[in-house]
């Protein structure tokens, strides 16, 4: 069949439909079908999964032109997403093809969600096209004979690039990708991502740097032009408006204005926690809403997940209070508007969820906007020229994840196991690991089969076995268990399951929070007051609650998201122009707001840098404003408060937000010796930063992630009892023991640079310390609390420096006893 | 630091240990011995240098005191045996002392091991009106010396200022001691008024104002 019989099936398809394909849709399978790879960028909800599924079939009809009669077995093609829930949407979109053109292909899922059963039917028949996660990719490649399974897989189709890139499952596409190109020759490579700042490096990642991969292909834009309105919703009395982050609630009553008028509305939280506090103050305030109200966030069960997607798809559902669990994929035809509480830190994530409405073609998407505290009313104007402007991020993608690598070659050591030589060459060829040299090829090997870099004889470390022939491999079944539980852990705090007492699973809640809790505590979970009956076994056992018992929100940890680079910029303009006379209206419902901060201190100009000092009964507090973003934010009161503690022995406790940073002390802090001494000079930046110990308290929660990510921390199994309890232990212990034994570990030192590149963000740093130094230090000694201080100074989330012996700080140290 | 218990003379140390003066006894809990080479066994790759610690901080501690006999509260061996022991044995004879194990919780390993290397195992311990035991005992007539706990406590001060520390934990009539073993973590204890709670630095052991 020639290609245009083959386009001619397409199109009829699409005619069928009543659809017309678009541009990127034709150009997509006229590559595919010439054998290239690509990414193709598209948003949500334009037909991407068509452009991308059609050509894979059409592809076999090509090889195959009696597929009507005579089917070929065997794995096709591999559809990746980075979240469970979208499998069953895309595995529908296939299924709808497959059956509509008489093809006798199966489609299936594999996800952490599939059947012990299933999977047994899968590994002894593949089906035709499989739809999967990274996580679970990992697992096929870590069981037997992997390799024939690849062997006839023609096409390997990563979905929502853009939201692995930057992260370390991105990390773990690319070393699998590297191992598929080799073990599936005929394989192509494509991903789909929505836009960011750096597409082409984007698509250099996916490929791999330089690779005949890449050579060969393309990337396809679909210039979709989507009209998108951001407003704000504003209180009609600002001098109400809180100072400091509550959850926004002030202004229910707007927001149930929204939710009234719209079909179906979404309303994002930017964490759980709001998420549910947000569903409980809807319910007591508008109960009318109950039965047309739905929570959806990452902590709750699947079933449930599963029940309100399906239900905002059939119109069951009026609102649904939501979390980013809902920021990708799934197509729902029936939202129409959009709220967003509180700052989505960054123009992709909030262009994403804005377009999650209005997905007819030429309607327009609406977001609201409620910000939770007046400062984010800036951020609510700074958004809506970013919408105006285009303007996007970049996603930085990880160099040197060794932890990713050490549990990759573990991965592969409990398949068939692998020969070095030949994965180093894979390996390198990886975009994360293009540096990589065979020194430090050598550390991972050692540190796999030894444990350490030489091998001792009382030592009895086992985990990767070298084979007669020279092949790794891992021998114990009960090492082999363990590293398979391991893999789909690559990011999280232990969680629990919080079920029933009488059966039934509600979803899981973190460790840390299930600690504070005691038996007959209440608390409220996914809609529903609980009360503690125990814990055990890695299970909460609840019951319902008594109704007049008060109860407590569940908490996540959570990460704290930070501005981006390009939105601190956007940020700081908006609030220079607060000194101008055209003010925009969120601006100008911020004067009184404005008017107090005037009254104490300034609204700092673009020439400016305010430095605000006070004392309250917590102690001395200094403010400083670059408007830079939280993590700039972080290095800069590391830096800054090291510098201070260097001239006299002082304690600092420190706060950040998106706007500025506080360093707070017992003792009065001597501004003019900051001013006097050149502190803010970028001289030395990168070691002053190594040597404030906040550097380290940093390094020392990456490693969390690290020591999990390399199986240095046993979690077990979710929801399984640890049968292993001696081989418990937590990563704080962890992290100092490998400081003071291993300091040069490749893993600990991974840390460290984790914190310097990704949360210090040093190149950051060093051009705020720049623009700090062309301008006029504005040092404002302030009576009070000002406007703009007063969501740091509130922060308790807080991280702390001294210059002071421990002998000193304890003497001046109390505990506080039960009274 | 001196403490005065019962009229008897106790040394608390920053290592966690404590010297009975009378007695020449050296107190100590929670070693957990051979928990690096259980997780490396197990294919976790701890730094198997952590494993001399605690032989290195055993030997300094015997050195600071004129002790004849040394009682360990408890938690000596983490898990099932492992080279680990042939370290701990080759260390026993270095220190020909008497030794004395109270069982704890983690003892699992068989009571052989012990009595090839001449170390007497209890239950329990009294010795005049104290009480030694692995987990906190309440009983009348007694101060109970024991362990298990791991008990650390949380500092605060001015200028939103938190120390963690690990501690010696005294009530009226017990003390728990904080765990000797490098790489164990810590529970944190929230005294109530009658309580004394001495913390541990790398170089002294300082009484805790309580308020």
């Amino acid at each position: 069949m020639n290609r245009d019989e083959l386009y001619t099936i397409a199109e009829n398809w699409f005619h069928k439909q009543g659809w017309k394909s678009f541009p990127f849709q034709t150009q997509t399978w006229t590559a595919f079908l010439q054998g290239k790879n690509g990414l193709l960028n598209a948003p949500t909800g334009s037909g991407k999964t068509y452009a991308l599924w059609f050509p894979i079939v059409l592809n076999y009809i090509k090889a195959n032109p009696d597929y009507k009669n005579k089917h070929k077995p065997g794995l096709k093609a591999i559809w990746i997403t980075p979240l469970r829930a979208l499998s069953v949407e895309i595995k529908q979109a296939a299924e709808r093809i497959v059956e509509d053109l008489d093809l006798q292909m199966t489609v299936g899922i594999r996800s952490g969600d599939t059947s012990q059963s299933e999977r047994t039917k899968q590994s002894k028949k593949m089906p035709d096209l499989l739809v999967t996660t990274p996580e679970s990719l990992q697992l096929l490649l870590a069981s037997k004979e992997f390799a024939k399974t690849f062997a006839s897989c023609t096409a390997i189709v990563v979905d929502e690039w853009h939201e692995l890139l930057g992260t370390k499952r991105g990390v773990q596409m690319e070393l699998a990708l590297s191992r598929l190109k080799t073990v599936a020759p005929k394989m192509r490579i494509w991903g789909i991502s929505a836009t960011i700042g750096n597409l082409e490096l984007a698509q250099q990642v996916l490929l791999g740097l330089d690779s005949e991969a890449y050579q060969n292909s393309v990337l396809i834009k679909a210039s979709i032009n989507k009209k998108i309105k951001v407003v704000s919703l504003l209180p009609e009395k600002m001098e109400t408006y809180p100072w400091r982050g509550h959850m926004g609630l002030h202004l229910i009553d707007e927001v149930a204005k929204i939710i009234r008028k719209s079909k179906t509305t979404l309303v994002f939280t930017n964490v759980r926690s709001s998420c549910e506090m947000w569903y409980q103050a809807i319910l007591e305030k508008y109960p009318e809403f109950a039965g047309d109200m739905a929570m959806h966030h990452g902590s709750i069960s699947r079933e449930i997940r599963q029940w309100v997607e399906n239900a905002i798809r059939n119109e069951e559902l009026k609102v649904v209070i939501c979390t980013s669990s809902l920021d990708l994929g799934v197509d729902f035809a029936p939202v129409e508007s959009i709220v967003q509480i509180g700052g989505p830190k960054g123009v992709a994530r909030f262009l994403q969820r804005a377009g999650r409405s209005g997905h007819q073609p030429g309607k327009e998407s609406v977001i609201y906007f409620l910000a939770t505290h007046a400062m984010e009313l800036i951020e609510a104007s700074a958004l809506k020229k970013a919408v105006a402007q285009h303007v996007v991020e970049d996603r930085i993608p990880y160099l040197n994840s060794w932890d990713v690598l050490v549990q990759y070659l573990n991965t592969l050591a409990v398949s068939d196991g692998f020969f070095p030589d030949e994965i180093y060459e894979e390996v390198k060829n990886t975009f994360c690991y293009q540096n990589i040299t065979p020194e430090k090829w050598n550390w991972i090997l050692n540190f796999i089969t030894n444990g350490s870099q030489s091998l001792q004889a009382y030592d009895e470390f086992k985990k990767v076995e070298v084979e007669e022939d020279g092949r790794y491999k891992i021998n114990s079944r009960l090492i082999a268990m363990h590293h398979r539980m391991q893999i789909g852990t690559i990011v999280g705090d232990a969680s629990l399951n919080v079920k029933f007492l009488s059966g039934g699973y509600i979803g899981n809640i973190e460790e840390w929070f299930a600690s504070k809790l005691k038996p007959g505590d209440v608390f409220t979970f996914a809609g529903k007051r609980l009360e503690l009956f125990r814990v055990k076994n890695m299970q909460v056992l609840v019951r319902k609650a008594d109704p007049k018992k008060t109860s407590r929100t569940v908490s996540w940890m959570g990460g704290r998201m930070s501005f981006s680079a390009q939105m601190s910029e956007l940020l700081r303009e908006e609030l220079y122009a607060a000194n101008n006379e055209n003010l925009s209206p969120e601006l100008k419902a911020l004067k009184p707001i404005f008017e107090r901060q005037r009254k104490e201190s300034i609204v700092p100009g673009d020439d400016e840098f305010l430095i605000e000092t006070f004392k309250t009964r917590e102690g001395y507090h200094a403010v400083f404003y670059p408007f830079e973003g939280r993590f700039v934010h972080e290095a800069l009161a590391s830096i800054l408060s090291y510098r201070i503690s260097l001239l006299s022995s002082i304690t600092f406790s420190l706060a950040y937000n998106d706007y500025g940073f506080e360093l707070l002390s017992d003792q009065l802090i001597d501004i003019q010796a900051v001013l006097d001494n050149n502190l803010f000079s970028t001289e030395y930046v990168h070691e002053d930063l190594q040597k404030s110990l906040n550097a380290t308290e940093m390094a020392r929660r990456k490693f969390r992630d690290i020591a999990v990510i390399a199986g240095l921390v046993f979690t077990g199994m979710p929801g399984k009892p640890i049968k292993s309890k001696h081989l418990q232990s937590g990563s704080q212990l962890l992290f100092e023991v490998f400081r003071d034994y291993e300091p040069d570990n490749l893993l600990l030192q991974q840390a460290f640079t984790e914190t310097f590149e990704h949360q210090l963000e040093e190149g950051r740093l060093l051009q705020a310390l720049e623009r700090i130094n062309k301008q006029t230090i504005v040092w404002k000694q302030c009576m009070k609390p000002t406007p703009f201080s007063f969501p740091i100074i509130t922060d308790r989330l807080r991280e702390k420096l001294s210059s002071e012996t421990l002998q000193e700080r304890i003497k001046k140290m109390t505990a506080s006893y039960m009274k | 630091m001196i403490i005065n218990i019962n009229n008897e003379h106790f040394t608390l140390h920053q290592s966690g240990a404590i010297f009975w003066e009378s007695k020449k006894m050296l107190l100590i809990s929670d070693v957990h011995l051979g928990k690096v080479a259980h997780f490396r066994k197990h294919g976790i790759g701890i730094p198997k240098d952590a494993i001399f610690e605690n032989f290195t901080r055993l030997s300094a501690v015997l050195e600071m005191f004129d002790a004849e006999t040394i009682v360990f509260l408890g938690d000596l061996f983490h898990s099932t045996i492992n080279n680990e022991w042939n370290l701990f044995s080759e260390w026993t004879k270095q220190h020909a002392k008497r030794i004395i194990l109270v069982e704890g919780n983690h003892d699992i390993i068989s009571k052989q091991y012990y009595t090839d290397l001449n170390i007497e195992i209890y239950k329990e311990l009294i010795f005049d009106d104290f009480l030694l035991t692995h987990h906190p005992t309440e009983r009348e007539g007694y101060f109970n010396f024991c362990g298990h706990i791991h008990p650390g406590i949380k500092l605060r001060g001015m200028g939103r200022q938190f120390l963690n520390l690990s501690c010696f934990f005294r009530k009226p009539n017990q003390l728990i001691f904080p765990a000797f073993g490098e790489f164990t973590g810590n529970s944190y204890v929230i005294p109530t008024e009658n309580d004394k709670v001495y913390a541990i630095t790398k170089d002294e052991v300082i009484e805790i104002a309580l308020n």
